[in-house]
């Protein structure tokens, strides 16, 4: 799902540019004020996972598989407006160092990936399931794998949209294809992200703000 | 360790490489930016482009298959498109509006406007992974993290991103290494129910990674760490740049007032 550059127009790109830029500032802000410039280090060691996992392939069926994209999981994990910083980071770490991903795309990329499959899927997706499911580790678990699939999801069709109002890809083939598709890829995205954080409750459950103390008891 | 860096050929010694960070990312964009609002159909102008990045090239001593080969990571985006080129409309021109309901599904056949959207792409995106390339391999990644950072980029952003960099190989091979064992263990991933294999290994990696931070970061706090990277830029804007700078910029607008 990283565009390259060349596939969207000057209004598309800008219009992603600004929404990423004003999501960024106001991620900024809120990481400096929560975790302080000291959690860097953490940080760029987590960005470095998040790259590290992207590169693992799960099978999706008969031999073809999708790579695990982590939106969901890094804002589960981490909180969304870090996980928004680290998604950034790795966008801008694939696109300098490893040519994957335009620079003039970026602000779409980090739109789709961060702002949509991460900051949205977050508040919108995850909090209201996880309050409206019971409050035990099994409900977690499944309101952490419905916003997994629906980061993946929400974030092609989106993709499929900003080609398409780029005139790069017609609307009414290319969505239901990318849409399709990532339907399936995001069913291995949930089920990664919740094998993930069930290991993870289970090891070092400190480690998860969301998941509270009072869901470890029941 | 089986690792592709771009910044592979960074410290090779050419004009480019001494050129302040700081010239060449505004270039790069700028360059981008013209790339990306040129039409397809001003074919000199693309020419012109390519011989620029072909110079830079040239005066850089980049190799050229090395770029080659990166730009087959585009490959499956560019495929995408192709497949879906023919069901645009024949009344949009590439780079245009359009939502326009399937018309020529029953012909199936290219027309002028689906060449020109596949012509739009394939130019572009060629002509902007080169130069990208030429912007990361020309500078140290340090460096040029640190040119982003004089030009505003908030330092927050860019300290993860050079400790990312830095411990980015130390966990891809942590990966490989896992992938390794997996695979030493029969592992033939085929279906999706199988992924949780995958989540297992990442879960795994996540925690290791994790406090592999945990431990940087005490580490970097009981040697006097506060919360900034001390770097030393290397660079300044000296006349050479500036020249750079202008020219480039004239060239470029050039091209798009009396091609493009």
């Amino acid at each position: 799902m990283h565009i390259p550059d060349g596939f969207l127009d000057l209004k598309t790109a800008l219009t992603t540019a600004i929404a990423s830029t004003g999501g960024l500032g106001y991620a900024v802000k809120e990481v400096r004020k929560k975790l302080g410039d000291k959690h860097i280090p953490l940080l760029g060691v987590t960005s470095a996972f998040i790259f590290a996992a992207q590169m693992l392939n799960f099978p999706v069926a008969g031999g073809t598989s999708g790579h695990f994209l982590g939106g969901a999981l890094a804002a589960i994990l981490l909180g969304p407006w870090a996980s928004l910083l680290i998604m950034t980071v790795v966008l801008v770490i694939q696109c300098l160092g490893f040519a994957d991903g335009g620079l003039t795309a970026l602000g779409a990329n980090v739109f789709n990936m961060g702002i949509i499959g991460g900051v949205f899927t977050y508040y919108f997706i995850f909090i209201p399931l996880k309050k409206a499911l019971s409050k035990t580790k099994r409900g977690f678990l499944t309101a952490s794998a419905i916003a997994a699939w629906a980061s993946v999801f929400i974030a092609s069709i989106i993709c499929s949209l900003e080609l398409a109002i780029s005139g790069t890809s017609p609307l009414n083939l290319a969505l239901p294809a990318m849409a399709g598709v990532h339907a399936l890829i995001g069913i291995g995205e949930a089920i990664v992200t919740v094998v993930v954080l069930a290991i993870v409750i289970q090891i070092r459950p400190d480690l998860i703000g969301e998941y509270s103390e009072s869901e470890e008891e029941t | 360790m089986r690792h592709s860096f771009l910044d592979k050929y960074s410290n090779l010694n050419s004009f480019i490489h001494e050129l302040d960070p700081r010239v060449k990312i505004i270039t790069t964009l700028f360059f981008l930016i013209m790339v990306m609002i040129t039409s397809p159909v001003f074919l000199w102008a693309f020419l012109i482009y390519f011989l620029i990045e072909l110079i830079i090239l040239i005066i850089s001593k980049i190799p050229i298959l090395f770029i080659l080969k990166r730009f087959l990571m585009v490959i499956p985006f560019i495929l995408f498109i192709v497949i879906f080129a023919p069901f645009i409309s024949k009344n949009g021109y590439a780079g245009s509006y359009n939502l326009g309901i399937l018309r020529n599904l029953g012909g199936g056949f290219y027309n002028i406007n689906s060449v020109l959207v596949i012509m739009n792409v394939v130019l572009k995106s060629f002509l902007s992974i080169i130069a990208l390339i030429l912007l990361s391999s020309t500078s140290p990644f340090s460096q040029l993290l640190l040119g982003f950072r004089k030009l505003k980029v908030p330092s927050i952003l860019t300290n993860i991103a050079s400790f990312m960099y830095r411990y980015v190989f130390v966990i891809v091979d942590e990966v490989q290494r896992m992938i390794r064992a997996r695979n030493a263990r029969n592992y033939r991933g085929k279906w999706i129910w199988q992924s949780k294999v995958v989540g297992s290994i990442i879960a795994n990696l996540f925690l290791r990674s994790y406090e592999r931070g945990e431990r940087v970061y005490l580490a970097m706090l009981s040697r006097g760490y506060n919360g900034d990277l001390i770097l030393n830029y290397k660079y300044k804007m000296r006349w050479i740049e500036w020249l750079y700078l202008i020219i480039f910029f004239v060239i470029l607008t050039l091209i798009r007032l009396f091609i493009g």
